[in-house]
């Protein structure tokens, strides 16, 4: 059986245990639910969950575990001989799955009996009845891999036809255990919401799982490209010069030093303009005026990067080089630092204002009260108690602010271009490290070759920089911190 | 619970701080304070007493034009502090409230440490030439709050650490710091333990030695306990003021007569 089916059958039993819960639990008492522990709905609902989770826990595992186990026996089977040359058990565990897929599908389109499958062999054209159905395959069926996959798709249906059995047998053993203990003293209250407790846990580890994982995952990655590219040079070059043929300069200095460039650029813009506008906004403004401008500052935040980067190629680029630059004599390159650090700015005011306006708007207004009682006005009022007490949540939006400034692509590669350069002009196209990242993993790659495991390498350390802007920020915003209450 | 030194000073100390007439107060459509007049002496204690909305809060922030930072206010009347009208397009607000100074019903100490916090006011007016002046101007005001011995040896831990007495005493420290002459009590011990709150209540009546002391109470006792005149509020109408001692023992009018003995309130 499917799947989708089991849970489809779950969910079916769970709304019968649902309602054999509630009714069990009123007949108890004589229909006077008073006198229940719990309302009636919360024992239909342990019954419900007491057969829902026991078998989707079971599914779960079984669905993840039992791949492994036929790939390894499979895989066992296989004899080293039957590996060609430059091939791997890896490639050939690929062939049996795919062909054993392959099968199933001819299966369930009727076009070959499981009979006939027992009775194949390679001289007959598996590939170009596959073929027929669209189902490509690399290369001519070997005897040996008729044989897995014969195997594979043999251990695959015991294997699932075992599943059904055990999760059905896990839910209707549940159900029918609660159903047996529904009783007029039931916590039934208590253990639902145990139920949701766990439930709000796990999504809490899921966050906290993916955070390892990604981290790991490129972990790994890096670790295999400082095998193949020494680390001193990675850090330390200032050469970012890669080639696909090999002998690469990697240096990771140029595409920081870009990215720190543009980022410093779009904060210096950012800062003041979200930081100015959200102290107007919540202190100032009329409240008509604010319930206005908030919204429409805030459309800013939804325009896609991409626009943003054609108005910096389009607009910004050609406006900065034919004003600034080429009076000024500081080169001619539409594509420079200064556009996509402009523009970048322009896209990040609306996350520095309207957080730090959310955050000033919410001292408490006896702060307020307290130093306009004492003769300060307004702006004193504002500079000297109202900015303090709001400073951990500013410091905090300026950091947001930060992090996408550093982890911007699209407005870079259109706007500052895509060459590694080492340079003070600001009116110079350089590029970023999230530029190279997707540049050295676009097109034809190779796995296994520096040139494309220095992205791993090159995500790693911005990752690590921002983590660590992260922990100063935290460490500052404790030290100063003006805590009201 | 008054001797005799206290009327004689009354006697003495006759002139007049605040002189109220005609003012009317309207939150939006909301008639708050209704024509009321009321002349406030100096170096004395006036409590302001009254049910909970009958405007007597609203009155007191007239008196430093704390009702300006509320769109929704208007205000109209005559209010004199020393013969000047407040309430003139010449007088900056800013100044009056460094002039009258004003104590809140909840403690709000800044986020500042307690030395920041009492010089926070003289840093803004320019009281002090130099940091030893600021010192002693800190250190004069938290003694006359009653506070000093407490803190004097952490003088930088922040204010807002401290209990919700000694944030109320270092809020009137904060006050007096910038010198006033007018000092406003917005309820100031209803946050307030009782042993907080007779703390607060002696340092109102040696406050007075110096200022002249507005005190909105709930409270009718505390109101008996430290002040020289009482002004009854009902429905936004000063309905009786007069001697604290005349008011609780010999009422005039029948509301302030069934308010004092719990009839309405």
């Amino acid at each position: 059986m499917p799947v989708f089916w089991i849970i489809i059958a779950l969910l079916g039993l769970a709304a019968v245990g649902f309602l054999l819960g509630r009714r069990n639990a009123l007949s108890s008492v004589e229909g006077n639910p008073t006198l229940l522990h719990s309302r009636p709905n919360y024992y239909g609902a342990g019954v419900a969950l007491s057969a829902l989770i026991p078998a989707l826990f079971v599914l779960a595992v079984w669905l993840f575990v039992q791949p492994l186990l036929i790939d390894t026996r499979v895989s066992g089977a296989i004899p080293a001989d039957a590996i060609p040359e430059g091939s791997t058990l890896g490639l050939v565990m690929n062939d049996v799955q795919r062909l054993a897929s392959g099968l199933e599908q001819l299966q369930e389109m009727g076009r070959i009996t499981g009979r006939e499958i027992t009775d194949l062999t390679t001289d007959g054209d598996i590939r170009a009845r596959l073929g027929e159905i669209g189902f490509a395959l690399g290369s001519d069926v070997r005897p040996e891999v008729l044989d897995a996959a014969r195997q594979f798709r043999t251990l695959e249906s015991t294997g699932r036809l075992f599943m059904t059995i055990v999760a059905l047998v896990a839910a209707v053993a549940g159900f029918a255990i609660n159903l047996s203990r529904v009783h007029r003293d039931k916590r039934a209250r208590n253990q639902v919401e145990g139920v949701i407790k766990a439930l709000l846990l796990a999504s809490a580890c899921i966050a906290i799982l993916t955070t390892v994982g990604i981290v790991l995952s490129m972990l790994f990655e890096s670790i295999n490209f400082f095998r193949q590219y020494p680390i001193t040079d990675f850090f330390f070059g200032t050469q970012w010069a890669p080639n696909f043929r090999g002998n690469s300069d990697l240096g990771i200095i140029p595409l920081l030093w870009g990215t720190m460039y543009i980022s410093l650029i779009a904060l210096l813009v950012a800062v003041p303009i979200g930081l100015f506008s959200a102290i107007y906004l919540s202190e100032y403004a009329s409240r008509r005026f604010r319930a206005i401008a908030k919204p429409l500052i805030e459309v800013l935040a939804g325009i896609p990067t991409i626009v943003y980067g054609l108005f910096a190629l389009l607009v910004v680029g050609p406006m900065l080089r034919d004003y600034f630059a080429q009076p000024m004599g500081l080169g001619n390159s539409g594509s420079s630092v200064m556009t996509a650090g402009l523009v970048m700015g322009i896209m990040l005011i609306p996350f520095v204002s309207s957080l730090s306006d959310d955050i000033i708007s919410a001292v408490p207004q006896t702060m307020r009260d307290g130093s306009l009682g004492l003769g300060a006005t307004k702006a004193e009022t504002i500079r000297q108690v109202v900015i303090p007490a709001a400073l951990p949540g500013i410091v905090g939006a300026i950091l947001l602010a930060a992090s996408r400034a550093i982890g911007e692509t699209m407005i870079v590669v259109l706007g500052a271009g895509a060459a590694a350069r080492l340079s003070l002009n600001p009116f110079e196209a350089m590029t970023t490290v999230t530029v190279k990242i997707v540049s050295q993993l676009t097109g034809d790659t190779n796995f296994a070759s520096p040139e494309t495991l220095v992205a791993f390498a090159l995500g790693l350390t911005l990752f690590v920089i921002t983590l660590g802007l992260n922990v100063i920020a935290l460490v500052v915003v404790r030290r100063y911190r003006e805590q009201y209450e | 619970m008054k001797d005799t030194r206290h009327e004689q000073r009354d006697t003495t100390m006759n002139d007049v701080k605040i002189s109220a007439s005609g003012v009317q107060v309207y939150y939006g459509d909301n008639h708050a304070i209704k024509d009321v007049d009321v002349e406030i002496k100096d170096k004395t204690v006036t409590a302001f007493i009254g049910p909970s909305g009958c405007g007597k809060s609203t009155f007191l922030r007239c008196l430093n034009r704390m009702n300006d930072t509320i769109d929704v206010a208007r205000i109209e009347g005559d209010i004199r502090i020393d013969g000047e009208d407040i309430y003139d397009p010449n007088v900056d607000p800013v100044q009056l409230r460094a002039k009258v100074g004003m104590v809140f019903q909840k403690p709000n100490p800044f986020p500042k440490s307690i030395y920041d916090n009492v010089a926070y006011g003289p840093k803004i007016h320019g009281l002090a030439r130099n940091k030893a002046e600021l010192d002693e101007i800190v250190e004069k005001s938290l003694r006359r709050a009653a506070i000093w011995n407490e803190v004097k040896d952490r003088l930088q831990a922040a204010g807002t650490g401290l209990s919700g007495g000694q944030q109320q005493r270092l809020c009137i420290a904060r006050a007096v710091a910038t010198n006033p002459e007018v000092l406003l009590m917005d309820e100031p011990c209803s946050a307030l333990d009782p042993i907080a709150t007779s703390q607060v209540e002696e340092l109102i009546d040696e406050l007075r030695t110096n200022y002249s002391v507005v005190i909105v109470t709930h409270s009718m006792q505390q109101a008996a306990r430290v002040s020289q005149k009482t002004a009854f509020f009902h429905l936004g109408n000063l309905v009786e003021y007069g001697d604290t001692d005349q008011i609780f023992t010999n009422p005039r009018d029948k509301r302030t007569e069934s308010y004092i003995t719990g009839r309405i309130g």
